[in-house]
């Protein structure tokens, strides 16, 4: 991808315009979009949902509801459930998380396993340039779902506190005007590294040439970044009617932290910030702070049958459900040139185990909402033969805009799924 | 294009009939030496140095496509792809998407797996038509001929792929460059890995966002190296408990103060006493004396912990450290500790009474031993010079001068450029490891020549070259060129194995002089290198990823089956691990001693845990073991018992597969797919014993668990924290247990039978036969640590083609009594260390 900066400048800085947000504090006069902005939210729970308590028995429009569907039941219309998906290739263990968006082979291999592209960066690339922030990956526990080309990790943001300030907190003129000059000391510093490709190539074998490669065309990439973060940091923040959000002590309060998570990315739609988001909510060892629940969120999804350890856990898992519905429930009240939030993401919640007490990494729970599309169904796969979920993911690329045909493993869009007309 | 990394062993030793399925990240890390190579798509043909023409490499993949789909292609769609391609694919092995990239040992290993087999006439099977000689003859010559290449390529490219500083070793590298105390790791994006460790260089990646953390942790670095203010104010003071708050206003009577001496007889977390009266607002060297000594305690010490850290809400804090207070006689307690700016410690006995019991009968009552503490002394920041060392490291004695309002000191130069050449090439010598040029500084030089421009002050402008020497490739990878090592890329591979941070001056000058090569002067090199305190790195970093200890935390024991599980137990642990091996190395002791010993490194609790007498407190010391203890070695410590087991059971596939992959260098391969895991019934209805006898019953399913279990079963006899155990705890059906006049929360559950039969048909009763057994072959304990070793100290897996050399160090330390010290130094001096 050959990009020169200047050119790349001029062509962000036509999208780079605010939407109107009914919501938002109007900074300025904003252009008129042509086409209303799309937005997908991708979240992962990383110790499943116990799927009994989830597929309803009987596929199609007029599903029996389930304990977990029973939460959500407001929203019945504007979300689909869909069982039976999984990465092909993919093996069964915790180290599926790896794949999880990416679709990459075998990461429960480690040693012969190189990430590949995830969802959102593959869309960051095409769509990213129209927003402050291309992305944001989001974690309530320090992994990350996001992967570039090369197969690096994208550090996530645990810090939602952090990511506030990031998004909405505008330093004092002395602060800004020093972040200035870092992001400007920044692009010259990687120019001058730059140069060094020269001398240090030569005499080294292709394994090598590799990976200074991949060096040099990171310098170049955060080149590209920090330009545009100046472009932007003559911008002031978009300003919001919300406190800001007090980190969570507790290591073990996935609920709280799901909450504090969802309401930043809630934020950060209505603002325009970006457009694409990943979370991945915590999965922990400890007893969370929850009533009734007397064991670690870890244990008891090893339940290996016990009745106790399952009541426990649909416990933990209602209260996950419930924070799920907070957030569809602030998606589509935000209303944006009369349509709602909701309507224009694509809201994916799923996990990369199907059942964690087996860590069986087949017939993951799928949740859809949102995007535009035609919802109020449960699509059930067969799990023995499913089609690969990179086909969900192409059709939610493609409802992003994006004229995408193949990702990871698809080999095609999901069928059964339409879209609003 | 990737590689399919599809199936690993002879595809029929496991079909799907197979019940058992073994799963958890633990077994998936464990697998990985079975593909000792990554799925990188790289360029294939590379004929060593020189060759660097991308069109050339294109050139030769066409033609390796071509000869594949004249040679290979049609035998493979004649005699297999019908078994092992999209339609039907056995053994999840598919011919037709085999990796054609023989530079990654995955795909070379499988295609010599085609090759044996077809060659052997096993495959394809009899009951299908026999491939023709001249046929078998093509696909074998292919084969054979790609695999020559390719290790010959990897020979002249050399077997280690250009590698990343990692995150330790990133943090250990500014620490030592610019002469600070700073946490960086935390900052970085986390690092991949291969072959169990993280410092294997085709693991490590960079992206745009890592390039960005590195801005970012160079700038911060440099802002703490740089002295911009007055010297900090050295203050010292005596604080009493008393006056701090949670003593003060505590509502239940846990506390006795005895004038300025307050007794603290709890342990329950929220009595811990933060020294908030100690807040102070500069970061640096903090002096603290504690005295303090343990009160109705029998006579004997109470250990208490400390934390550090800003004991605010959702910060983390660290632990300082357990110490033991001495009974009634009042010790004073010194140590120096960096804090950074707002920041406190905590004091917490340990093993004391919980707040409830002291607090019914009132603290000034209680007869219960106590930890009593006289006062604490606070003294800092110490700093030896101002400005501090840092500064000096990089300015030398340039002189500063107070700007704006005279609260900011800069660093001022008469004669910019001349200063700033000086300055980056004493900079750059030491971040790129070797001696530099002026071309090499160049670059660098003129960016602070355009920053001056920019009106930027001399400082502003040095900051910006010396971050850009920090962001530069030379920096932040090791460089070595292909062949045998250069003095400099030797050095630099001694001390990030040894040390996991950059060369000090001695072996920089060394280098310089071109003398480190020399045998001699190398292994007077690594004796003192392994006698600087920096060495622990080389124990946590490599025992920590060899035995998984770095994940001991991952997770937490079931409070109803393990209560006396804490949190000075679970610290100890890998101390004792860490300081076995350092005692073993110290005394050049056999590496048998990992799988069996004589001796331990005990401190009171872990005694206590083990049931073994001899040790008390925090302090360890080596202690000999008893008889019938059970324990020696690291396949009985309660660290490595733990990390093999996930809190709530244990499972003897899981630990028996552990045991064949990290001590015996022989992992099984990975378990077929599709069949589900078998999960201990915590109910105490069965024995995890009962449930896999199925399994064993099957002849291909006991193909590999006939290897896996046994020992698997020998260690059943220790429990998910390592505690000995004759039978299980369960949460449903079992006998009540009692311990010390208490209920317990579990019950007794069935009997534990650790017996089995090796594959070779030996038997043995328990873990202490099943060790002797170990012991038989002590070459096979040597080879499965030398290739870690190796693997480790190069940042490259141990491939087929390096066997040969590890054979012959093997063989080197077998007259050696397989010294651990004799076998480092014969790594350090073999050609794979050696060389790129």
């Amino acid at each position: 991808m050959k990009l020169n900066r200047r050119r790349f400048l001029r062509a962000a800085g036509v999208s780079l315009a605010l939407p109107w947000l009914d919501a938002l504090v109007p900074n300025g006069p904003c252009a008129a979009e042509n086409s209303p902005p799309r937005r997908m939210v991708c979240i992962c729970t990383p110790l499943g949902l116990h799927t009994p308590f989830l597929f309803p028995e009987r596929a199609g429009m007029d599903y029996p509801l389930t304990p977990y569907l029973e939460v959500v039941r407001e929203f019945r219309n504007d979300m689909t459930v869909i069982s039976g998906l999984s990465h092909p290739e993919v093996g069964s263990s915790h180290d599926s998380i790896f794949s999880f968006l990416t679709a990459a082979p075998h990461p429960e291999i480690r040693g012969g396993f190189r990430n590949s592209i995830s969802l959102d960066q593959f869309a960051a690339a095409q769509i990213g340039g129209e927003t402050r922030f291309p992305s944001l990956t989001l974690s309530c526990e320090g992994f990350s779902l996001s992967w570039t080309r090369s197969g690096a990790i994208v550090p996530s943001d645990t810090s939602p506190a952090r990511v506030f300030a990031r998004l909405f907190l505008e330093g004092r003129p002395e602060e800004v005007q020093a972040q200035v000059r870092r992001l400007r000391d920044g692009q010259s510093i990687l120019d001058t590294v730059q140069g060094q490709a020269r001398t240090l190539r030569p005499g080294l074998g292709s394994a090598d040439r590799d990976k200074l490669d991949e060096y040099f065309s990171s310098v170049r990439e955060l080149e590209r970044n920090l330009a545009r973060a100046e472009e932007w940091s003559r911008r002031p923040k978009p300003r919001v009617n919300a406190r800001p959000p007090v980190d969570i002590a507790n290591a073990a309060d996935l609920v709280g932290k799901a909450r504090l998570m969802f309401d930043l990315i809630h934020l950060a739609l209505q603002t325009d910030s970006t457009r694409l988001v990943t979370l991945l909510l915590l999965g922990t060892s400890s007893v969370p702070p929850i009533g009734g629940v007397s064991l670690g969120h870890h244990d008891l999804s090893h339940h290996g049958q016990d009745p106790g350890k399952i009541a426990q856990l649909r416990t933990i898992e209602m209260e996950k459900m419930r924070t799920f519905r907070a957030f569809l429930g602030k998606l589509k009240e935000a209303r944006e040139q009369g349509a709602n939030l909701l309507d224009r993401t694509t809201v994916f919640f799923s996990s990369n185990l199907g059942n964690a007490s087996s860590h069986s990494s087949r017939n993951l729970p799928v949740f859809l909402a949102g995007g535009g599309f035609r919802h109020g169904q449960y699509l059930a796969f067969d799990p023995a033969n499913p089609p690969p979920l990179s086909n969900l993911y192409v059709t939610m690329l493609q409802r992003l805009g994006i004229s995408a045909d193949q990702f990871g493993s698809s080999t095609g869009t999901l069928r059964g799924l339409e879209v609003n007309g | 294009m990737h590689p399919i990394i599809a199936s690993n062993g002879p595809k029929d030793s496991c079909p799907d009939a197979c019940s058992l399925r073994m799963t958890t990240r633990m077994l998936t890390r464990i697998k990985l030496a079975l593909l000792l190579f990554f799925g990188f798509a790289f360029a294939f043909a590379v004929k060593g140095p020189g060759s660097t023409s991308e069109a050339q490499s294109t050139l030769d993949k066409k033609a390796v496509q071509t000869d594949y789909d004249k040679q290979v292609r049609p035998f493979l769609i004649r005699h297999c792809l019908a078994c092992h391609g999209p339609e039907k694919t056995k053994g999840n092995l598919r011919l037709d998407r085999l990796g054609l990239d023989f530079a990654t040992e995955a795909n070379r290993q499988r295609w010599q797996l085609i090759q044996k087999r077809v060659q052997a006439g096993e495959m394809p099977p009899e009951s299908k038509p026999r491939p023709g000689e001249k046929e078998t003859q093509a696909l074998a010559g292919w084969i054979g001929e790609r695999v020559q290449l390719a290790e010959a390529a990897r020979k002249a490219q050399g077997r280690v792929v250009l590698r990343r500083l990692n995150r330790v070793e990133y943090e250990n590298t500014v620490r030592d460059l610019l002469g600070i105390e700073i946490e960086l790791q935390e900052l970085l994006p986390l690092d991949g890995s291969a072959s169990g460790f993280d410092n294997v260089g085709e693991a490590l990646h960079v992206s745009s966002f890592a390039m960005e953390k590195y801005l970012d942790a160079a700038d911060r670095a440099l802002s703490i190296a740089i002295a911009n203010g007055p010297r900090p104010k050295l203050v010292k003071k005596r604080y009493s408990l008393k006056d701090q708050h949670h003593v003060k206003l505590s509502m239940e009577s846990v506390y006795r103060k005895l004038g300025d001496t307050v007794v603290l007889f709890s342990s329950s977390p929220w009595n811990a006493v933060n020294l908030y009266q100690f807040y102070p607002p500069d970061r640096g060297k903090y002096r603290f004396r504690i005295s303090a000594s343990g009160m109705q305690s029998d006579g004997k010490p109470v250990t208490y912990r400390i934390d550090a850290g800003p004991m605010l809400m959702g910060t983390k804090s660290h632990l300082v450290g357990y110490f033991d207070a001495p009974a009634d006689k009042p010790a004073v307690l010194e140590f120096t500790q960096h804090m950074e700016a707002r920041s406190t410690i905590r004091i917490l006995p340990y093993g004391l009474a919980r707040a409830q019991e002291v607090h019914k009968i009132g603290a000034d009552k209680y007869t219960g031993p106590g930890l009593s503490v006289e006062w604490v002394e606070t003294e800092g920041p110490l700093h030896d010079t101002w400005p501090p060392e840092s500064h000096r490291r990089i300015f030398g004695d340039l002189p500063q001068t107070p700007v704006r309002n005279r609260e900011r000191f800069e660093v001022v130069s008469k004669d910019p450029e001349v200063d700033a050449q000086r300055i980056l090439r004493t900079f750059a010598r030491r971040a790129f490891r070797r001696t530099v040029t002026d071309d090499d500084i160049k670059p660098f030089l003129n960016l602070f020549k355009s920053r001056l421009a920019k009106k930027y002050t001399f400082e502003q402008a040095i900051r910006v070259g010396l971050l850009g020497v920090m962001i530069s490739p030379e920096f932040l990878f090791l460089r070595e060129r292909p062949g045998k090592l250069d003095d400099f890329a030797l050095a630099s591979r001694l001390s990030y194995s040894l040390w996991s941070t950059m060369p000090d001056e001695e072996l920089l000058r060394l280098a310089e002089q071109k003398r480190l090569g020399d045998p001699k002067t190398l292994r007077l090199q690594v004796e003192r290198m392994l006698k600087h305190p920096k060495a622990a790195a080389f124990t946590e970093n490599f025992v920590g990823q060899w035995l998984g200890l770095r994940d001991l935390d991952a997770t937490e024991p079931s409070h109803i089956l393990y209560p006396e599980f804490d949190a000075m137990l679970n610290a100890s642990m890998p101390k004792e691990t860490y300081l076995f091996w350092d005692e073993i190395l110290k005394n050049d002791l056999s590496v048998t001693n990992l799988v069996s010993s004589d001796f331990t490194m005990l401190n009171g609790r872990l005694a206590k845990h083990y049931g073994i007498p001899g040790a008390e407190g925090w302090a360890f010391k080596k202690v000999t073991l008893p008889k019938d203890s059970h324990r020696g070695g690291v396949l009985t410590m309660a660290s490595v018992l733990k990390v093999t087991a996930n809190g709530t059971y244990t499972s003897p596939i899981l630990r028996g597969a552990w045991v064949l992959d990290r001590i015996l260098g022989t992992p099984p391969p990975r378990p077929p797919e599709g069949v589900t895991a078998v999960e201990p019934d915590i109910r105490g209805a069965t024995t995890i014993r009962q449930q896999l006898a199925k399994h064993r019953q099957v002849a291909s399913c006991a193909s590999c668990h006939a290897r896996i279990d046994p020992p698997g079963f020998a260690l059943e006899s220790f429990d998910v924290i390592g505690g000995w155990r004759t039978h299980y705890r369960t949460t449903g059906n079992g006998k009540p247990v009692m311990l010390d006049g208490r209920r317990m929360p579990y019950f007794q559950g069935p009997k534990v039978d650790p017996a089995d039969v090796m594959p070779d048909g030996q038997k043995f009763g328990d873990i202490d036969e099943f060790k002797k057994l170990l012991l038989k072959d002590k070459d096979q304990i040597a080879r499965a640590l030398t290739r870690r070793l190796v693997t480790y100290a190069t940042g490259a897996t141990v491939q087929n083609a390096d066997q040969p050399q590890i054979e012959a160090i093997v063989g080197n330390i077998r007259d050696k009594n397989y010294g651990l010290r004799s076998l480092v130094h014969e790594i350090v001096q073999s050609e794979l260390f050696r060389s790129k």
